[in-house]
């Protein structure tokens, strides 16, 4: 085995990685309260809580970021060994200007192109009003961003899988990941016409990333570990949602909409369908390990079939919860034979994006 | 560092508190109306902005003659004459909701007509004199304002565009062996 586990760091890159992570959470549950506020209560300035949440986040991991790499840069000039524990290798940014650790490099980046896409935000409200959907190329723009600060988020902690607090924090992080990536799917909100492409996306996302946190923790309960854990965060969004957007409205003396339906919007996004998903993940592995199967043929399998049980259950769950009507056979259907395809790529992506976390981590070869 | 945390928490604290009186929500200003009959109802159809364009969010405000109390209804919007989903999954009418910055009215707030063409807007109303339906027809969308809108998804996707090429290179670069591409 190449990837040998190197030894425990302690909680150097602890500090980072959960400011990161904050931040990180800061915009989840900013975006999740401004969705809700405008479906609840409606208007909009630049000046709201919400905002201020989601554009907080940002500043904090962006300038978690920066200063991390401004440490790690000072600390190469000065001839010091960078620490692989904090944000993984250190790759040269503009030649070798400036020493970056990968994660904090991504954390970062993802941090400043979220403020530039934010201007182009301004800019499109300023022609376009002050439009109240989320799936405007902007926000689509911005959602993105975010996404990849989440991931750089990932990568601060899954360079230290051998503590606790890193383990931890993969798993938060991958839930935070996965519940972004539900809204950011509704970029296909205009095309669901021939099948549900919304749908597609979303269980795209969560199978890769649900088969991605399998491949890199390598132990059985992992899968299902980070099922609970999304589905903790959802609980978490689905309590706390509609209580701060209905406070908010209270305290600044806006009313509530006529028809409001009381379901928080983004929670009802993420899959209720995971667990079950992992479980039989679970299933699958176990017997996969005693069976001497190949991971090559069985994360895309799972990845199919995961795929398809989350569209097939994604009109149920808005059936039981918002009381839309099922769609007809024939488009679910559909919808699940194109999401068996995508689930194929999403489990051969999930599987070996998970190495790629795990190879984050310099082999004890490489640390000699 | 005490104190400057205090004074970091104040500031904080001031930005928060007036934070709602520094964004004051602007009033719905109809620069145009139209007349729709309703059955017995006469109703009045505002506009915030005229013409109208596509995607352009406005203010629409729907007044029938004598106010809305003791009135319900609902709207249809049709694009060439076919009914547009106004709450996906839910149906083709919504109920006729109080606009949320001029409550003695229904409206829709900050809302766009998603493409250019002949748009119709058909209400049905309940009120004393029993139930009436009229439509608004012949709104003409204009054109879209600002750039193509392939060129702004474009724009949009460059975040997306630039994490595939990172992941290509770190997935070139993490190369695992046998082992772990086929263990579980």
């Amino acid at each position: 085995m190449a990837v040998t586990a190197p030894g425990t760091t302690g909680t150097r890159g602890l500090a980072p990685a959960l400011c990161v992570l904050l931040g990180a959470m800061s915009s989840l549950i900013g975006l999740s309260w401004d969705v809700q506020w405008h479906i609840d209560v409606g208007p909009d300035t630049f000046f709201t809580l919400p905002h201020l949440f989601i554009y907080a986040g940002s500043a904090v991991t962006g300038l978690t970021a920066l200063t991390v790499v401004l440490r790690a840069t000072a600390a190469e000039r000065a001839g010091r060994e960078l620490d692989p524990a904090v944000g993984g290798r250190a790759v040269g940014v503009f030649g070798r200007t400036f020493a970056a650790p990968v994660a904090y490099l991504v954390t970062g980046t993802s941090a400043a192109v979220f403020l530039v896409y934010g201007l182009w935000d301004q800019w499109w409200h300023g022609v376009y009003g002050f439009d109240a959907t989320i799936d405007s190329p902007p926000h689509i723009g911005l959602l993105l961003s975010v996404s990849a600060t989440i991931i750089g988020s990932l990568m601060t902690f899954a360079v230290a899988r051998r503590e606790r607090w890193g383990r931890a924090g993969v798993f938060l992080a991958v839930a935070m990941l996965l519940a972004f990536c539900t809204i950011t799917s509704l970029a296909f909100n205009d095309a669901n016409s021939g099948v549900h492409v919304v749908d597609i996306s979303i269980a795209f996302t969560t199978v890769m990333l649900l088969l991605m946190a399998t491949s890199f923790f390598r132990q059985p309960g992992a899968a299902l570990l980070t099922a609970v854990t999304v589905a903790g965060l959802q609980v978490v969004l689905w309590v706390f949602t509609p209580w701060a957007t209905h406070a908010y409205a209270d305290s600044v003396g806006l009313p509530v909409r006529d028809y409001v339906e009381g379901v928080p919007a983004m929670p009802n996004l993420i899959p209720m369908s995971l667990i079950g998903v992992a479980l039989v993940v679970e299933g699958v592995l176990l017997l996969g390990r005693r069976n001497g199967w190949s991971a090559r043929l069985v994360a895309p399998l799972l990845g199919a079939a995961g795929a398809v049980a989350i569209t097939a259950l994604a009109p149920v769950q808005r059936l039981v919860f918002r009381g839309f009507p099922l769609n007809g056979f024939d488009y679910i259907a559909m919808t699940c034979v194109v999401a068996a395809l995508f689930g194929l790529l999403a489990g051969f992506l999930g599987w070996r994006f998970g190495l790629m976390l795990r190879a984050l981590v310099p082999t004890e070869e490489e640390t000699r | 560092m005490i104190k400057r945390l205090s004074a970091l928490l104040a500031a904080l604290g001031a930005l928060v508190v007036s934070a709602p009186s520094a964004a004051a929500y602007e009033p719905v200003n109809i620069v145009h109306t139209e007349r729709v009959q309703a059955g017995p109802y006469g109703l009045t159809v505002g506009f915030s902005t005229w013409p109208v364009r596509a995607m352009q969010s406005l203010d629409f405000t729907f007044v029938p003659d004598g106010g809305i109390a003791g009135k319900s209804g609902t709207l249809q919007q049709r694009f060439q004459g076919t009914a547009q989903v106004e709450n996906t999954g839910r149906g083709r009418s919504a109920p006729l909701a109080r606009h949320p910055r001029k409550r003695d009215v229904w409206g829709l707030d900050i809302r766009s007509l998603d493409r250019p063409g002949e748009w119709s807007l058909a209400f049905t109303i309940d009120g004393p004199a029993g139930r009436g339906e009229g439509v608004l027809t012949g709104l003409q969308v204009l054109d879209q304002p600002g750039p193509p809108l392939a060129l702004s998804w474009s724009v949009s996707a460059l975040p997306l565009f630039g994490l595939v090429g990172f992941l290509a290179v770190a997935w070139r670069r993490s190369s695992p062996n046998r082992y772990e591409l086929v263990a579980i």
